[in-house]
């Protein structure tokens, strides 16, 4: 059995089912998903509050990734997969026909498993986004970037060296690159697609530090399959098991005293 | 033996000894075309023979040893040649430049060894390079200036200094004929085309006819200034000659406007003898063919290879790029994508001369007769466009080597990361923008790869080339000083048409062999230079993008 402290860190327990409308940013709504005839989502709902973080949970091949890039519809990319039900940022369907994908992920940023830095300097690593909206003012982007690297706990270590490339960072520190260059266009959400499963347990660390600073300014959805880090990290847990949501619930609660038996037999490694 | 077989170390000799082989095959290769090709630029020893013929005379011989050969006794009688006193089964005789074109039936001869009585290699024979009839073997008596023997203390410096006067005064007069006169009649040509124009769109009114006349008016003054600065050049050149006793022992003048150098190989140290060699293969670099092409430098063959593959290149590339990219991120992966992707490669394996065939009848024919009767109707019945020129060339090739292009740019975007266009994606670039600032950076090397096997194969193509562009001698480069600079009409030069060339269709063909190596050496060396350059630029680009190599 795995022993799991909840830390001190995280906020009080919210009504997941009766959050308000302010307190709310994200709300799926019987969300379905299919790859071809396969099914890989079943009827999904969920409210993701403001300002806190969200971790999904569960076996691989669960889905919980699947529903985290519906959320920025990375699923676009994938030719096969059809997406029914809606995603509302906002009170805003981001499935409607009107939204421009490029536009929703200014607005949800997301971090992958491995770290993606661009074959740039760490200086133009950051400022992509920017450019990509065409903004070019060298005063402005050098206050981006300073902003972002110190939001992203990677400011002291890199300042000498904007210019180098950033390959030359450590795996850990690129994946730090990577969130500033998220935050750097200032996203509403950030989404965490197991930000810290190609990393040692030091460069983990810092990252788990960096995801509870940065649910002040951000909403943070975090996919992770290590259970002590939901338990560290998260303010609510999502528990999903076969392209379902099996529990939903504030970290405490769901770790402590889950209420379905699917939930307690993974939380207790008896599967996954 | 059991274990021998099972340890592997069978199958490890195998491919060693396969990548042996072709390494000695290649580097053979090399060394044979070095060795051949470069040795004739070292300066060979001029012998003297006495040779005495079945009758008894004995005969002056002079002249280089070129080559030799063991023949057997048996074939010489058959045809008739009968030795006296030589009863071997084989005997050694030997090639000979003789040179003095002009003075003997052949300038090669062969010589049987046992005839030869005397072979003796004096300092004072030289051998004189000349701009026409080729090598002159001989002893250079004196000099003459306007007929007269000069008198000097050291004969040679003398003879040196006078050569360098005229072989300066030729240059001046080769400048002047080439960048003056030349662009004269191009304005004149330009005038006269101007007037046709003028008269087919029926505007030439009696201004215009008034203005042109005036302006032909002018170039032909300038003209006869330039003519009479040309005549007096080759008047001063004319000055002094050179008497020189060839092996009849007949005192020849060689006036000195067309001798270009005077050496005495016999009389030259090791260093000299280097100095003489770099300074040949220099002149066989820089300066144009004479004497259809088997003397003479191949620069205009170099630099029509080199422009031709770089317009090619600057032709090929953005085009099998673009294609590259719609196959590989845009077309649905259906069956008819596979199909164009496998009819794309199988461009690549059509024979070369096919191409030629097509870029004949559709670039030459249709498309440049075409471009004629819109754009140059003043220029017709003579074709501007629609004859081989370097454009069609450069354009045939391109299409040739599109194939190869694109696959390797197909396969550089296939190995980029997903998640680096997904990270892109993620900071909300649409796919344009992804594919602009990451994918294509990233893909540069892989896009180089396919230029660099792109100029191999360009540089190495002769077969098509003979339809669409390439002549044995242009009197022009498709590059000058005149207006618009780049001809792209032009016919051009190229090494490895100046090889067969020189080979198959010289008139003289134990004098061109040398160059065929000589030459063969040179393309590779140009293909190579091309592909180093290009593999630089590609070593740089994979150092810069040496991305999440895995």
């Amino acid at each position: 059995m795995i022993s799991v402290t909840p830390s001190n860190l995280q906020a009080e327990a919210l009504d997941l089912a009766n959050l308000s409308a302010e307190q709310t940013t994200l709300e799926i709504r019987n969300l379905n998903l299919h790859y071809g005839s396969a099914q890989a989502l079943y009827d999904i709902s969920m409210k993701i509050p403001k300002n806190r973080v969200t971790a999904f949970i569960g076996p691989s091949g669960c889905g919980k990734s699947t529903l985290l890039r519906c959320i920025n519809r990375m699923n676009d990319l994938v030719e096969i997969c059809k997406v029914s039900g809606e995603i509302l940022l906002h009170d805003k369907n981001i499935y409607d026909k009107d939204v421009d994908a490029a536009a929703l992920r200014r607005q949800v940023g997301m971090v992958f498993q491995r770290p993606n830095p661009f074959p740039k300097s760490i200086y133009e690593n950051v400022v992509y986004g920017m450019r990509l909206q065409g903004v070019n003012d060298r005063r402005t982007l050098d206050e981006v970037v300073e902003r972002s690297l110190k939001g992203a706990a990677l400011w002291d270590e890199v300042k000498d060296r904007l210019n180098a490339s950033a390959f030359g960072l450590s795996g850990g520190q690129q994946q730090r690159l990577v969130i500033a260059r998220a935050i750097a266009i200032e996203p509403e959400v950030l989404l965490l697609d197991e930000p810290t499963s190609a990393l040692d347990p030091i460069s983990t660390l810092t990252i788990e530090e960096l995801i509870t600073e940065l649910k002040s300014q951000y909403t943070v959805v975090i996919v992770t399959h290590n259970m002590q880090q939901a338990a560290r990290v998260s303010d609510q847990t999502a528990f999903m098991y076969m392209g379902k949501l099996i529990e939903y619930a504030d970290t405490n609660t769901l770790f402590t005293t889950p209420d379905k038996k699917q939930t307690e037999d993974y939380i207790t490694g008896r599967y996954g | 033996m059991r274990n021998w077989f099972k340890s592997g170390a069978p199958w490890i000799w195998l491919t060693a000894g396969s990548v042996s082989i072709s390494l000695i095959a290649v580097l053979g290769v090399m060394a044979m075309i070095a060795w051949r090709g470069l040795s004739f630029f070292w300066p060979a020893a001029i012998h003297e023979f006495e040779v005495r013929a079945n009758d008894g005379s004995i005969q002056v011989i002079i002249g280089e040893i070129y080559d030799s050969e063991e023949i057997p006794m048996e074939r010489l009688r058959e045809s008739g040649v009968a030795l006296d006193g030589y009863d071997e089964e084989t005997l050694t005789r030997v090639l000979l430049k003789i040179g003095n074109r002009e003075h003997v039936p052949l300038d090669f001869m062969w010589v049987m060894e046992p005839q030869i009585v005397r072979d003796e290699t004096p300092a004072d024979l030289a051998v004189v390079e000349r701009s026409k009839d080729g090598n002159f073997y001989g002893y250079p008596m004196h000099l003459l200036e306007h007929g007269d023997v000069v008198t000097s203390s050291d004969f040679r410096a003398e003879l040196q200094q006078r050569i360098e006067r005229a072989v300066a005064l030729n240059q001046q007069a080769i400048k002047l004929q080439q960048r003056e006169i030349g662009a004269i009649n191009y304005q004149l040509n330009r005038l006269r085309l101007e007037r046709r124009s003028l008269d087919l769109k029926g505007q030439l009114t009696s201004t215009e006819i008034a203005r042109i006349e005036a302006a032909e008016q002018q170039l032909r003054d300038d003209y006869k200034v330039l003519e009479q600065q040309l005549f007096a050049f080759r008047d001063q050149a004319n000055r002094d000659a050179l008497v020189v006793r060839d092996m009849r022992g007949i005192e020849v003048t060689l006036p000195m406007y067309r001798v270009l150098d005077v050496t005495f190989p016999n009389d030259m140290g090791l260093l000299s003898k280097i100095g003489h060699f770099f300074k040949q293969i220099g002149k066989f670099v820089t300066e144009d063919p004479r004497e259809a092409n088997t003397e003479g430098g191949v620069f205009p063959a170099i630099f029509g290879t080199v422009f031709m593959v770089l317009l090619m290149s600057v032709l090929v590339t953005p085009f099998g790029v673009v294609a590259a990219i719609y196959l590989h991120e845009y077309a649905g992966k259906n069956a008819l994508t596979r199909l164009i992707r496998i009819a794309v490669i199988n461009l690549a394996g059509v024979p070369s001369i096919v191409y030629g065939v097509f870029g004949l009848g559709f670039f030459v024919y249709m498309v440049g007769g075409t471009l004629d009767q819109i754009f140059y109707p003043e220029g017709l019945p003579s074709p501007t466009f629609g004859t081989p020129g370097v454009m069609w060339s450069a354009i045939t090739l391109a299409i040739l080597t599109l194939p190869v292009v694109i696959v390797s740019t197909e396969e550089g975007l296939s190995r980029i990361p997903s998640t680096l266009r997904e990270g892109s994606l993620a900071l909300g670039a649409t796919k344009a923008e992804t594919l602009w600032r990451i994918i294509l950076p990233m893909a540069s090397p892989a896009i180089m790869t396919g230029l660099i096997l792109a100029v191999a194969r360009a540089a190495g193509e002769v077969a098509p080339l003979m339809l669409v562009g390439v002549v044995k001698s242009a009197p022009m480069l498709p590059v000058d000083g005149n207006f618009p600079y780049f001809h792209l009409d032009r016919k051009f030069m190229h090494l490895g048409f100046h090889i067969y060339d020189v080979g198959f269709q010289s008139p003289n063909v134990e004098a061109a062999r040398p160059l065929v190596y000589a030459t063969s050496f040179l393309l590779v060396t140009v293909i190579v230079g091309l592909n180093l350059t290009a593999i630089g630029v590609r070593n740089h680009l994979r150092e810069k993008y040496r991305s999440l190599e895995h």
